[in-house]
C-alpha cells in the first residue's frame, strides 16, 4: 500500500542574495528531496546555516524556493498556497508577538485570521491556554513573560487552526530542562492525541531521538542522510561502543591498533572504542589487552548516541 | 459543520475584523497615539488659521487654506493607520505569523483602514470645532453630501498612501518605516492643499492632476467661494481613486510576493 505523504520536495534549491551594486550569493539550499509520511514526527538536524529553517519556511509557504517544487498535503506551495496555509502552522523557538498585546488577545487575534470567532474562538483560546499552562498569564502582556511562557504561547498560537501539519522550529530552544522536558511531553501527545504530522528542526540531539521517528541531517544546503536514529548509525558504519578503564591508561594505542576498531576516543578517564560488533570484537580485544600486560578495570558496552553520528556527519 | 466550512464572506469580515481589533487595542495603549491624533493637527490648524489673520485674508481665502490643512490632516492620521498594519509587525519582529495565515492584502489594509477611518473622523471632527470657534469657519454650510464626498476622498488617499507605505516597508524592511510620515508631504506639495494647482510650474501641476485628493479638494472648496478647476471633479476623484486603490493592491500583493522570494519576510521576524 502506497503511504501517504504529507511532503514531497524535490531538487529543491534556494539561494539568498544581498547587496545592490557588490552582489553577494549565499546557497541555502542546493537541490533537496525529501519525502515526509503522513502522522509522523519528522527531525531535521544540522548544524548552523545548515539550511533547515530555509526548508522549513518553504514547506510552510513562507519562503519561495528558486528551483524544484514542493508539496504539502497536496497542495503546491508556489501555485496553491492559501488552501494549505489553512490546514498548516508553525512555532519557532525565537517567535514574537506585538510586545503590548497580552496573551489572550494575541491569540485572540490569530485565531480570527484563521476564521475563529464568537463563542468557537473563547473555546479555543481558553482550551490552548489550558493546554500550554498559560492561565495565570493570559493578560500579562507579551513583553513580560519569560521565555518559556513565550514559546508556550508560540505553540498555542500553533495550535489554533488545529493543524494537520505543524512545523516546530527550534521549539526548545533557551528553555530550562524541565520547561524542555514538559514542551517535548507536548509535543509527543499532540502527535498521539490528535493524529498530527509534526516537522521539527533542533539542535539537541537527545530531543530528537526522544521525538522523531525518522530523522534527516542536513548540511551545507544538502540531505546528507536520513532514517530512523539505528538506521542513521548503521548507514554510517556506526557499530557499537566499548568502553574501557585500563591500567595503565596509556594502553589506548593497543585498543586503536586492533583488529575491527573504527575509531577512538578517550572520555573522562575511559577509553571508547567504536566497532563493528560488540559481540565479535569484544572478546579478541580484551585477550589481546590481556596478553599485553594491560589490566582492565572496567567494561561497558552500548550503542552509539544520535549525538555521535551528529558530529560525525557535521564534519 | 467544521469552522474551515463556513461561509467565506464570515471568513472575510472575521480576518477584517481582526486587523481593526488589533489597531483599537495597540492605539488605546499608546499615549503618544493621542498626540499623533490631536496635537499635530490642532497646531496645524491653529498656526495656518492665524496666518490667515496676519495676512488679512478674505473669507474664500481663509477657508481654502483651512479646509486644506484640515484635509492633510485627516488623510495623515487615516494613512499612518494602514501604514500601522504593517509597522506594528515590523517592529514586533512578528511579520511571518500573519503571512502564515490564510489572508489576503485587503484584510490587513481594510482592516487598519476602518480604524484610521474612525480615527480620521474624530480629528476632524476636533479640527472642525475648532475652526468653527477660532476663525468662524464652518464645514457643513457646503451641507452633508459634499462634506460626505469630500471625507471619503480624504479616506479613500489615505488607503491609496497608507497601502503604498506598507508596500515599501514590504521591500525594503526597516530603511522605508520614515515614508510613513514622509509620503503625505509629497501630497501637500503637489495637491493643492495652500494653494491651487494653477500657481504650480505646467508639468508639477499635472502630476498634482493624478491625485484623487486634488478633485476633492476642488469639488469642496467650490462651496466656499472658489470657482472649481476641474469639469465634474468628483467622478474623476473617485475613479481616479478606484484605479490606485486596485494599483495600490497589486504593488503590495508585488511586494509581499517579493518579501517571500528574498527571505526578508524571515529576517523582519528574527
Amino acid at each position: 500500500m502506497a503511504v501517504m505523504l504529507a511532503i514531497e520536495a524535490r531538487d529543491v534549491v534556494k539561494t539568498f542574495r544581498a547587496g545592490w551594486i557588490r552582489r553577494r550569493d549565499t546557497p541555502a539550499l542546493r537541490g533537496v528531496s525529501l519525502d515526509i509520511p503522513r502522522g509522523v514526527i519528522f527531525g531535521l538536524l544540522g548544524p548552523n546555516g545548515a539550511g533547515k529553517t530555509t526548508l522549513l519556511s518553504i514547506m510552510a509557504t513562507l519562503l519561495r524556493p528558486d528551483a524544484g517544487w514542493v508539496r504539502v498535503l497536496g497542495h503546491d506551495v508556489m501555485s496553491d498556497p492559501t488552501p494549505l496555509r489553512r490546514r498548516l502552522n508553525m512555532a519557532s523557538g525565537n517567535a514574537s508577538f506585538l510586545w503590548s498585546l497580552r496573551v489572550g488577545e494575541i491569540l485572540a487575534f490569530y485565531g480570527r485570521l484563521y476564521g475563529l470567532h464568537g463563542a468557537r474562538l473563547r473555546r479555543q483560546v481558553e482550551s490552548l491556554i489550558e493546554l500550554c499552562e498559560l492561565g495565570s498569564h493570559r493578560r500579562v502582556p507579551y513583553n513580560e513573560l519569560s521565555t518559556g511562557l513565550k514559546q508556550r504561547l508560540a505553540l498555542a498560537k500553533a495550535l489554533l487552526n488545529d493543524p494537520e501539519l505543524l512545523f516546530l522550529d527550534e521549539p526548545t530552544l533557551g528553555l530550562d530542562p524541565d520547561i524542555s522536558v514538559r514542551m517535548r511531553r507536548h509535543v509527543a501527545d499532540l502527535r498521539r492525541q490528535r493524529g498530527m504530522t509534526i516537522v521539527l528542526t533542533t539542535h539537541y540531539m537527545r530531543e530528537a531521538e526522544e521525538l522523531a521517528d525518522e530523522i534527516a541531517f542536513i548540511k551545507g544546503g544538502r540531505i546528507l542522510a536520513r532514517g530512523t536514529g539505528d538506521e542513521l548509525k548503521r548507514q554510517l558504519g556506526f557499530g557499537d561502543v566499548i568502553a574501557l578503564r585500563l591500567d595503565p591508561l596509556g594502553s589506548r594505542a593497543l585498543v586503536a591498533e586492533a583488529e575491527g576498531v573504527m575509531r577512538v576516543a578517550e572520555v573522562d578517564g575511559w577509553i571508547e572504542c567504536t566497532v563493528d560488533t560488540a559481540e565479535k570484537r569484544l572478546p579478541q580485544l580484551l585477550h589481546r589487552l590481556h596478553t599485553e600486560g594491560a589490566v582492565v578495570r572496567d567494561v561497558q558496552v552500548r550503542e552509539p548516541d544520535l549525538e555521535e553520528v551528529f558530529v560525525e556527519l557535521a564534519k | 459543520m467544521s469552522w474551515r466550512s463556513e461561509p467565506r464572506w464570515q471568513g472575510e469580515v472575521v480576518a477584517t475584523w481582526a486587523f481593526a481589533l488589533r489597531s483599537l487595542l495597540m492605539a488605546s495603549r499608546n499615549v503618544f497615539f493621542l498626540f499623533e491624533l490631536l496635537f499635530w493637527p490642532v497646531v496645524g490648524v491653529l498656526s495656518i488659521g492665524l496666518m490667515t489673520r496676519f495676512l488679512r485674508l478674505d473669507s474664500a481665502e481663509a477657508s481654502f487654506v483651512l479646509i486644506g490643512t484640515m484635509a492633510l490632516s485627516t488623510v495623515q492620521v487615516c494613512q499612518l493607520d494602514v501604514s500601522y498594519a504593517v509597522l506594528f509587525d515590523v517592529w514586533s519582529k512578528s511579520m511571518k505569523h500573519q503571512f502564515l495565515a490564510p489572508i489576503g492584502v485587503r484584510h490587513i489594509t481594510i482592516g487598519a483602514w476602518l480604524v484610521g477611518i474612525a480615527r480620521g473622523v474624530l480629528v476632524f471632527a476636533v479640527l472642525a470645532a475648532l475652526a468653527r470657534w477660532s476663525f468662524g469657519f464652518d464645514v457643513f454650510r457646503a451641507g452633508p453630501l459634499p462634506l460626505l464626498a469630500f471625507l471619503a476622498g480624504c479616506f479613500l488617499t489615505a488607503y491609496v498612501v497608507g497601502v503604498l507605505v506598507c508596500a515599501l516597508i514590504m521591500l525594503f524592511g526597516t530603511r522605508a518605516e520614515t515614508s510613513a510620515w514622509a509620503t503625505v508631504n509629497l501630497i501637500l506639495v503637489l495637491a493643492g492643499i495652500y494653494y491651487p494647482l494653477s500657481v504650480l510650474p505646467r508639468a508639477v501641476a499635472e502630476v498634482g492632476a493624478m491625485i484623487p485628493l486634488t478633485y476633492f479638494l476642488d469639488a469642496y472648496r467650490a462651496h466656499y467661494g472658489f470657482a472649481g478647476e476641474f469639469p465634474a471633479p468628483i467622478a474623476r476623484g473617485f475613479v481616479l481613486a478606484a484605479v490606485y486603490v486596485a494599483a495600490s493592491h497589486w504593488a503590495l500583493a508585488a511586494a509581499i510576493r517579493r518579501t517571500r522570494q528574498s527571505g526578508l519576510l524571515l529576517k523582519m521576524s528574527e
